[in-house]
């Protein structure tokens, strides 16, 4: 091997250090905060000399992290189930039936998916008041379709599409009407589809921050973000960063755990449809 | 048991049509094959006969009723389709027993039906089996299971051997034979392979871009093609075409004069064309004989493809018009050489200049 | 040719496809235009969170106030500033990340891995974790910069006017350049791969290739991703409210329209600036549609 191949390969590893490192310290950073109690918050160092389990325990003893948690799972697997109901169908008729107006449907579903949230929050907001669910995770369940419901038809059309014709057709001779084509023959081969579109949606309502903010008032109605991003302390004027990182955590590892395990799914999920110029 | 009827059926996609006004009748019991070149309408017509497309035009019965606006699984037929379309999540069992499962049939009657197709076809073993665990030629098998178990009036295949490999296929195609003889239903075949036509179909419809060319009995498309599209498609290899200038008639036959001066009466149904009109010859390779004496059509061999059992010969003629002659195996002949051949009048057949049989 | 009482195949598809879609577009409506509709009507309202049944209509007087109120045009800009720059940085490095990815190489797998837990992380959570690294008196970046003499004293990351933008943009660039990645690197997995043999057994050099081949041919899917990239930009309302709060020097449009929607109470008021944005917003998607020839289709 030539000097100048083995430079350039490790040139090349070096990079790819980098920009593991990149991606990786911040999370890890976030880590050795949480473990780090009182004071040691405040020196700089690379492990704690005395790593503590106490900023654990507080979220959940001094904050109601735990129904927080509660909250943002009950409300992001809602409006999953209820999204994925509602998107097989919808995908079953954009993705393999030919009918008038079908393009400018999915043009539309594509461009709700696109909203600025700000933009309905006044709407929503009156909608929420006037059904009762202000402060409640109805309201986060209801707002949320705004954008798991667009995505998950989206991309269930594409996958909805790339089943065979035949099959339906061999359905059809059998006596299959359109819903128990739906049901009974391309739903239980939809799984993986179903897996992947339903774990997307499942983060970005586990993610969504604007409106819970919005929609919720009290600490025990808050969603995960929202607790996060407004914990406070003792005092007013200085943050619990300790119990911030050790939240952050928590609500962080089961999702990397996800998202490496799911890996391929969730590439081919994102990039379904979405990019294909 | 039911007959098929097309009454002027005509089907376009968009602004393209694709079939041109069909009319066939198609018997009880009777084995149909559909062929022609890729592209031509089989599958279109087979699915339209199916209901899984709608008629542009036309009426199309089965058993006498007017079928046009029921559903495919209203018309007492019964598909297998050339992907073989089985249900990848269901067992061989729940493949075949789907759409009695969705009429409701008892729980009893389905396995019975199950167990008897699965016995006719040598799949008995096989029903706990997901497609994905099955060998092509088995997930044929379960496929032809599903549309017996229907207990169709007409069996509708779309090419169901094509992806299958040379072997099965022949199997296979024998196992057809004897479900056809079982079963005595209405079968409606299409396939681009010709050989697969011939030893099934009890009558042949050749389409030639959404038309009926002819329909026949295997050996009248063969013996008596009504144009050059049928003659030049029937049959293995393919029939032989020379331009031809006739001289006129003799005796309910035509005299013509082919390269070199030899001439050929060639018998005729129809008027016949006048003296000096062009004409097209056709001969099958394995009509075209070696002359003994002197006399004869002389040619030239370009190419020697040695089979065994027989031996195709290129030629070429005087004006260098392209024959094929089919010889047998052992024949000593070898490119360069020059051959006599012997064309006999009652296998050659006579073409007009619109392709029509004389 | 059909008889009517009994509708043929086709038209019970249709049907049927009807009705599959009417639960859909239902919900649809109801939580996303009916809503939409009640901010552009608001806009023209003096209506307050208290008062959301009780108001007047005031013409375009809440566009006018908004069109004179410099706070809405820093807002305008820094929202322009940081979907600009950040859009731009991501797909770059977006692309050298997805070619690293593309390339056969030992440490691909950890690479990807690595790259998707940006990705995986709450925006709440990664403003959270920045915001703390970049903590004026306790924060580990001014920490490595002093021990590397880079800067002489703590900087205020987040409370300096000059750096806050550049701290968002930062933790932007650092969230969302996977998806970037990922999403080029779909378009790159497409790529036939005889092409580059080709290109290799000609000895066209890399650079050459990428240029040349590459780039032209996932052009169309880098647009798209460029588009979904930019609109979720333009609409970007975390990451400010958490690093930044309702500062005004990284307050974006988003979180302008929130402040006063929520926080102020005067609905009419907040409307204007929100339908504002989804103009901007469409604007943004026409030209990119007629200009880039985006082309955006469900598969096919
Ligand atoms: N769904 C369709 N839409 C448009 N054109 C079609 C469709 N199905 C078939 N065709 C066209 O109709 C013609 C006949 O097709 P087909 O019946 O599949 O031919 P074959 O089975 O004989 O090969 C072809 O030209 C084909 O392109
Ligand atoms: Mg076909």
């Amino acid at each position: 091997m030539g000097l100048k191949r083995m430079i350039g390969r490790v040139a090349f590893a070096l990079l790819v250090l980098g920009i593991v490192a990149w991606a990786v310290f911040p999370f890890a950073w976030a880590i050795v905060t949480s473990l780090k109690a009182g004071s040691a918050l405040f020196t700089v160092e690379a492990w704690p000399s005395q790593p503590s389990l106490a900023n654990y325990t507080a979220i959940f003893k001094e904050q109601p992290f735990g129904r927080n948690i509660l909250n943002s799972l009950l409300a992001a697997s809602s409006v999953v189930a209820l999204s994925l109901g509602l998107a097989v169908l919808a995908a079953y008729a954009l993705g393999r039936v030919r009918f008038r107006g079908r393009g400018l449907l999915l043009f539309v579903v594509l461009g709700v998916s696109m909203f600025p949230q700000v933009a309905v929050l006044s709407g929503l907001f009156e909608l929420v008041r006037w059904l009762g669910l202000y402060n409640r995770i109805g309201s986060l369940v209801l707002s949320y379709l705004i954008f798991t419901l667009p995505f998950t038809v989206w991309v269930l059309t594409t996958f909805m599409r790339e089943l065979p014709k035949e099959l339906e057709e061999a359905a059809m001779v059998d006596g299959a009407g359109p819903f128990v084509i739906v049901t009974r023959v391309f739903l239980p081969l939809m799984g993986p589809a179903l897996a992947a579109t339903g774990l997307l949606a499942f983060i970005a309502a586990w993610n969504e921050f604007l409106f819970a903010l919005t929609f919720t008032l009290t600490d025990d109605a808050r969603t995960v973000p929202v607790a996060i991003a407004l914990m406070s302390g003792a005092s007013q004027y200085e943050l619990p960063w300790g119990q911030i990182m050790a939240a952050s955590v928590v609500v962080t590892v089961p999702l990397i755990g996800l998202v490496l395990l799911f890996q391929r799914r969730i590439v081919s999920g994102l990039t379904a449809g979405a990019v294909k110029g | 048991m039911a007959g098929v009827t097309l009454r002027g059926v005509r089907k376009s996609f968009g602004r393209i049509e694709v079939i041109h006004g069909v009319d066939l009748d198609v018997a009880d019991g009777e084995f149909v094959a559909f062929v022609g070149p890729s592209g031509c309408g089989k599958s279109t017509l087979l699915r339209l006969i199916a209901g899984l497309e709608e008629p542009s035009g036309g009426d199309l019965s089965i058993g006498g009723q007017r079928v046009n606006d029921r559903p495919p699984a209203a018309r007492g037929i019964a598909m297998v389709f050339q992907s073989y379309a089985l249900y990848p999540h269901m067992t061989a069992y729940d493949n075949m027993a789907f759409g009695l499962t969705l009429s409701r049939t008892d729980k009893r009657t389905i396995a019975e039906r199950v167990r008897a197709a699965a016995r006719l076809l040598q799949i008995e073993d096989l029903l706990d089996r997901k497609p994905r665990d099955l060998s092509g030629g088995q997930r044929q098998r379960v496929a032809i299971g599903r549309a017996i178990v229907r207990e169709p009036q007409v069996f509708l295949f779309d090419e169901p051997l094509s992806n299958l490999d040379a072997g099965l296929r022949v199997q296979m195609r024998l196992e057809i034979a004897k479900l056809k003889a079982d079963l005595r239903a209405t079968m409606i075949y299409v396939t681009h392979d010709q050989v697969e036509a011939m030893t099934l179909a009890d009558r042949i419809v050749v389409l030639n871009a959404g038309r009926v060319e002819q329909a026949g009995t295997p050996l009248e498309l063969y013996h008596r093609p009504r144009n050059r599209f049928v003659a030049g498609f029937i049959g293995s290899p393919a029939m032989n075409f020379l331009d031809v200038v006739s001289e006129g008639r003799a005796d309910g036959s035509v005299r013509v004069w082919l390269p070199g001066g030899v001439p050929l009466d060639v018998a005729v149904g129809g008027a016949a064309p006048p003296a000096g009109a062009p004409l097209t010859l056709g001969v099958r390779p394995e009509h075209v004989g070696l002359a003994d004496g002197g006399a004869g059509l002389v040619a030239t061999i370009l190419a020697v493809e040695r089979l065994g059992g027989e031996t195709h010969c290129h030629a070429a003629l005087e004006d260098g018009q392209r024959l094929l002659v089919r010889l047998d195996g052992d024949r000593p002949v070898a490119a360069g050489e020059r051959l006599r051949l012997n064309l006999r009048g009652e296998t050659a057949h006579l073409f007009g200049p619109d392709g029509r049989r004389l | 040719m059909s008889d009517p009482q009994t509708p043929s195949l086709m038209h019970q598809r249709r049907r049927a496809a009807w009705l599959f879609l009417l639960p859909m577009l239902t919900v649809l409506a109801g939580v996303a235009g009916w809503p939409l509709f009640r901010t552009v009507f608001f806009s023209f309202t003096d209506a307050t969170l208290a008062t959301l049944d009780g108001f007047q209509g005031v013409g375009l007087d809440n566009y006018l106030w908004l069109l004179r109120d410099p706070v809405w045009w820093r807002a305008v800009w820094n929202t322009l500033l940081f979907t600009v720059v950040s859009v731009g940085i991501e797909t770059t490095l977006g692309l050298g990340i997805a070619l690293i990815l593309n390339a056969h190489l030992p440490g691909r797998g950890l690479l990807r891995a690595a790259v998707l837990i940006p990705w995986a992380i709450p925006t709440v959570v990664s403003a959270q974790m920045w915001g703390w690294m970049f903590h004026d008196l306790y924060g580990v970046v001014n920490a490595i910069l002093m021990g590397l003499g880079l800067i002489a004293e703590p900087r205020a990351w987040t409370a300096d006017p000059d750096l806050a933008l550049p701290v968002v943009i930062a933790v932007d660039v650092w969230k969302s350049t996977p998806f970037m990645a990922l999403l080029i690197l779909a378009a790159l997995q497409m790529l036939p791969r005889d092409l580059y043999e080709a290109a290799r057994v000609d000895g066209v050099h890399p650079v050459k290739v990428f240029f040349r081949i590459t780039l032209p041919l996932i052009r169309p899917a880098l647009m798209v991703a460029v588009l979904f990239r930019t609109l979720d930009a333009l609409r970007v309302f975390d990451l400010m409210y958490v690093l930044t709060g309702n500062s005004r020097s990284t307050m974006s449009m988003s979180v302008y329209a929130r402040q006063y929607l929520i926080d102020f109470q005067d609905v009419g008021y907040g409307s204007a600036a929100a339908t504002l944005l989804v103009l901007v917003l469409a604007v943004a998607t026409v030209l990119a549609v007629t200009l880039g020839r985006v082309r955006v289709d469900a598969g096919r």
